[in-house]
């Protein structure tokens, strides 16, 4: 009986055991987006900085355009064909279903936003998760008596050369203070000699 | 009798049990590949990113950089040309090709320094933040505008005009001392010094004594 008891309890534990495994094991929910790529691939895509498009080839039928600003933005002016998918609902259910869409077609979603900045965040959390059919318009975006005014915009350009900005700057300052010295030069040393005449010691010696 | 029976039975019950054990093990090695996920998860790398809590503008910058505050280490993520013409005082370099090397996770991966990853304009910087943000790095914050606006807020700062308010032109004797710190001359400056630099008159008296002759018999 002692015997009995022992083995029961060991195949109750296991039992238990496997019980517990398998609820887990269904209870387990996929999580519903996954990284496809990981960083070191995402780095060598942003460094090849080839997927950069400008306004003039935009009218490719294959292209996509995706506006990346808030509704209201979208509604004040937006490209013409061009649908709304905001930077922070980007990983809802319906617009994961449009990428998806847009991939099996095999089309291209070119981004873009008010500037190319705003579009990184979107660029980057997409192609990391896989859809790597996906550009970036390099546009500013400005209003002007209500109508969207759209340039092409060179991506990190130097606005100007600082180390020669500083060096002419100083050459500017010491050019103005020589003036001043050479002005200020001439000027006659003064040199007043006083002659002090002691008074000769009177009386009382 | 009894005793044999009972043995058969358990003996199945146990090869029932190892078997069930065996094939899960089996299953936790076909579970999906999770290789290509590292790091946090999406949803959270979104919200990460959205936040405008990364940027830092140039004023406090210069302000640390001039009070010297030693727990901010300033990397520059272009290429090592621009940064060898011109970069932020005290920056190391760390092309965003390198950016996910083993010597420059050193730099990165670190929570004793708050670093600040700047470019020309934001953009190469922020696509460095997010990939360090995706590997969970912590203290990391990027250069508002990058060096473009540190040239147009502190190397060159522009003058406010009469309409402004007060607060404006604060700054602007803010930035305009910080330039002078960083390098840039005003003409002002050298005013100032050659206006001391007047030589002064040199006053020498010559005292002529004159000894009063020994009167009488005193």
């Amino acid at each position: 009986m002692k015997e009995l008891e022992k083995t029961k309890r060991i195949s109750i534990a296991s039992t238990l055991f496997i019980l517990i495994v398998l609820i887990a094991v269904l209870s387990y929910e996929r999580p519903k987006h996954l990284y496809k790529v990981n960083s070191i691939a995402t780095l060598e895509k942003l460094t090849s900085a080839d997927y950069f498009v400008s306004l003039s080839n935009i009218n490719n039928p294959d292209y996509v355009l995706i506006d990346v600003r808030s509704q209201f933005e979208f509604e004040k002016g937006h490209l013409e064909n061009a649908i709304n998918i905001y930077t922070a609902e980007i990983l809802t259910d319906d617009n994961s279903d449009v990428f998806e869409e847009i991939k099996e077609k095999n089309k291209t979603a070119i981004l873009y936003g008010a500037n190319p900045n705003e579009v990184n965040a979107p660029f980057m959390l997409l192609y990391q998760l896989g859809y790597d059919n996906i550009k970036i318009l390099a546009i500013e975006n400005s209003y002007e008596e209500n109508k969207l005014i759209s340039k092409n915009v060179e991506i990190e350009k130097s606005v100007a050369n600082i180390n020669a900005f500083i060096e002419e700057s100083v050459k500017k300052a010491s050019k103005g203070s020589k003036q001043k010295v050479v002005v200020k030069k001439p000027r006659k040393k003064t040199i007043s000699v006083k002659k002090k005449k002691k008074a000769p010691a009177e009386g009382g010696c | 009798m009894v005793k044999k029976k009972v043995a058969k039975v358990l003996a199945f019950r146990y090869m029932v049990l190892a078997g069930i054990l065996i094939i899960l093990a089996g299953g936790l090695v076909l579970l999906p590949k999770y290789e290509k996920h590292e790091g946090i998860k999406p949803e959270q790398l979104l919200s990460n990113v959205i936040s405008p809590e990364r940027y830092i503008t140039t004023d406090y910058l210069a302000d640390k950089l001039i009070s010297q505050d030693p727990s901010y280490l300033l990397i520059d993520v272009r290429d090592e040309e621009s940064y060898t013409t011109y970069s932020i005082p005290n920056a190391i370099n760390i092309p965003l090709a390198k950016l996910l090397d083993e010597d420059s996770e050193m730099y990165l991966n670190q929570d004793q320094f708050n670093i600040v990853l700047f470019s020309n304009d934001n953009f190469s910087a922020d696509q460095a933040w997010i990939l360090c943000n995706r590997l969970d790095y912590k203290n990391l914050h990027v250069l508002k505008g990058g060096v473009n606006m540190w040239y147009n807020t502190i190397i060159n700062p522009i003058k406010p005009t009469e309409d402004m308010p007060a607060e404006a032109f604060e700054l602007f004797t803010f930035r305009k001392a910080a330039s002078m710190y960083f390098g840039v001359a005003y003409p002002e400056q050298f005013k100032a010094t050659v206006v001391k630099k007047v030589i002064p008159k040199k006053v020498i008296t010559v005292k002529k004594k004159k000894k009063a002759p020994a009167e009488g018999g005193c």
